[in-house]
């Protein structure tokens, strides 16, 4: 046992190893950090902004008093882009917490049970990933309502195919090793082998994709905030968009448009490369 | 070749039934009365009766659903509140032109895409495989409407080459060559911006199976019979590495309308994408119903179309 624990840590110190190895899964990690410290601590950095400003402050470019400029209400961008992190990671968690609640059991009963169960999660997960999803996400966002969790639940509720698909695979691959014929043949029961045994052999590939599906969510959400189907009350880097594309000003004041991009840009940069540096440290075939 | 179109087909018929069941449910499980939601409230009486019965919502939900169905597969997909005239008129009137997008776009991200992924796993961890690694993640990470503002405030604002948004110059009465010209350059910025954001998809998934077929005994094979490299990439390897690519072409289609949607919007685009824009901003849920139903059957189609051309390029698939 002793024996096994030591080769555990082992592998996951050269997983470790070969990450850091990984430039860009390092400057993801760094990137990531970052945005957990602004949203930590956005009330030290920004005060947060409400109502409208005044008429003198509307659509100034950048300054010293406003970096970042302000929007077509007199507001400070600054400070809507720093509590802008907030709701993304809010949004982001939700829609992973989610998608992983639906996607990792549909994925886990199909690559260990096969046969049928597997054509039939497999079969509605392809459906899910072949539709266009976003006009289902705008229909759905537009009957229940644009509150900042409602939106949350619809992506989350479109976004578990990817979870399934990499959960199901991962799945079969554990299901077909020994140590789980070894489980099966000792009478443990289906449902403690696939969440306990399957579930953390499999988990590796798994988290890899749910840092993917944080990036993705945060673009599906600031897609439907910038089509007008944002929270009104809430100030997401997609609803300052929005803002700035209802205004008309979104060529003459170019501050207005791209901070907020920026800051989507950089949010999802650092998840994808997160994602792609843990993908290649975790992936021994692509390892020398 | 045939058994393969069956199958694709019932999937195809089947895909399609869940995205109209899903829309039914969204559309009915909501709060309130379904009828505000799917008929105008300025009606005439009249016009309201008719459509309440076209669409049964006087009967109980399951009656609703089938009778439903019976109106899709008629083509009735009801009746638009703000241009009240049938939705699907106005969608046939503007899904040509984001078809014409997409599928224009998805030759060009196809066509530059699969080389470089290629390129990429061939020069694996060195500096040219790093770079293109880091673009392609970046070119997907760009949040596409400010992508499309960008373009627009360089190429149309500051060096004004192209026109800065729709889909043709109003009033210009030009036929023929002109009007194809005219078309033609309002395509651009579009084609462009679709094409930065979704290139890296391509490329990526080219990058990753073309990775997989290099490790395979067959181009070990092929090498040690001393064959020149080039053909051992293009023709041993990257042929067998397009086949995965292309089942994939079919799925990012769909991604890809999301893609539509967010362009047509900045650019003002007269596809169905900047209709749906227009429809939320105006609550008009059969015009969106029935653009969501329209694209998902257009989706569909494509990866019909893409299973094909996958089952034939894939020399296994032929001998069955």
């Amino acid at each position: 046992m002793n024996k096994f624990r030591s080769y555990q840590q082992g592998k996951w110190l050269r997983i470790g190893q070969s990450f850091f190895e990984h430039r860009l899964g390092v400057i993801g990690l760094i990137g990531v950090i970052v945005v957990f410290l602004i949203a930590i601590f956005a009330p030290f950095i920004a005060t947060p902004v409400s109502g409208y400003g005044e008429v003198k402050d509307i659509l100034n470019s950048p300054s010293l008093e406003h970096i970042f400029g302000t929007d077509a209400l007199g507001l400070d961008l600054f400070s809507q882009v720093i509590w802008g992190t907030r709701i993304s990671l809010q949004v982001g968690f939700l829609v992973v917490l989610i998608a992983a609640l639906v996607g990792i059991p549909i994925g886990l009963f199909s690559g260990y049970y096969g046969g049928w169960v597997s054509t039939l999660g497999m079969g509605l997960t392809n459906v899910f990933l072949t539709l266009p999803l976003l006009p289902l996400m705008i229909i759905a966002a537009a009957v229940l309502g644009s509150n900042i969790n409602n939106v949350a639940l619809i992506i989350g509720l479109f976004s578990w195919p990817q979870i399934a698909r990499i959960t199901r695979a991962a799945a079969a691959e554990v299901t077909g090793m020994q140590y789980i014929e070894a489980a099966k043949s000792l009478g443990i029961r289906a449902n403690r082998i696939i969440f306990h045994h399957v579930l953390v052999n499999a988990s590796a590939p798994i988290l890899v994709n749910l840092t993917i599906v944080v990036a993705t969510a945060i673009i599906s959400e600031s897609a439907l905030s910038f089509l007008g189907l944002g929270d009104p009350l809430t100030w997401s880097w997609g609803k300052i968009l929005h803002n700035a594309h209802r205004s008309g000003a979104f060529i003459s004041s170019w501050w207005f448009s791209l901070f907020p991009s920026l800051a989507i840009t950089f949010f999802v940069v650092s998840f994808n490369f997160l994602g792609m540096g843990m993908r290649e440290a975790l992936n021994p075939r692509l390892r020398e | 070749m045939f058994k393969v179109l069956q199958k694709q087909l019932i999937k195809g018929f089947i895909t399609f039934f869940i995205a109209v069941s899903i829309t039914f449910l969204i559309l009915r499980l909501m709060p309130g009365d379904p009828t505000t939601m799917l008929i105008d409230p300025r009606m005439s009486e009249a016009a309201r009766q008719r459509l309440l019965i076209d669409f049964g919502l006087d009967k109980p939900l399951i009656t609703q659903y089938f009778l439903y169905l019976k109106q899709l597969f008629c083509g009735n997909l009801g009746v638009s509140f703000v241009f009240r005239t049938p939705v699907s008129e106005i969608i046939r009137e503007r899904l040509p032109w984001t078809l014409a997008l997409m599928g224009i776009t998805q030759i060009i991200t196809m066509s530059i895409g699969i080389p470089l992924g290629v390129m990429a796993a061939y020069k694996r961890g060195k500096l040219v495989d790093q770079i293109i690694n880091a673009l392609s993640i970046l070119g997907m990470s760009i949040f596409i409407p400010w992508l499309g503002i960008m373009l627009l405030f360089f190429f149309g604002y500051i060096l004004p080459i192209f026109p800065v948004g729709g889909g043709y110059t109003p009033g210009l009465s030009v036929s023929g060559w002109g009007y194809f010209l005219d078309v033609g350059m309002h395509f651009i910025l579009p084609v462009l911006t679709l094409t930065i954001i979704y290139l890296a998809n391509y490329t990526l998934f080219t990058r990753a199976s073309m990775v997989d077929v290099l490790n395979e005994d067959y181009i070990r094979t092929a090498r040690s019979k001393g064959m020149e490299e080039k053909r051992v990439i293009w023709n041993h390897g990257a042929r067998n590495a397009m086949i995965s690519t292309v089942t994939m072409a079919g799925m990012l289609f769909g991604r890809m309308v999301g893609g539509a949607v967010l362009t047509e919007t900045v650019y003002a685009y007269p596809g169905v994408g900047r209709m749906i824009y227009d429809a939320v901003g105006q609550q008009d849920f059969p015009l969106l119903q029935g653009s969501f139903i329209v694209l998902a059957l257009s989706v569909i189609v494509m990866n019909i179309v893409a299973d094909l051309i996958c089952a034939y390029l894939n020399p296994r698939m032929k001998m069955e």
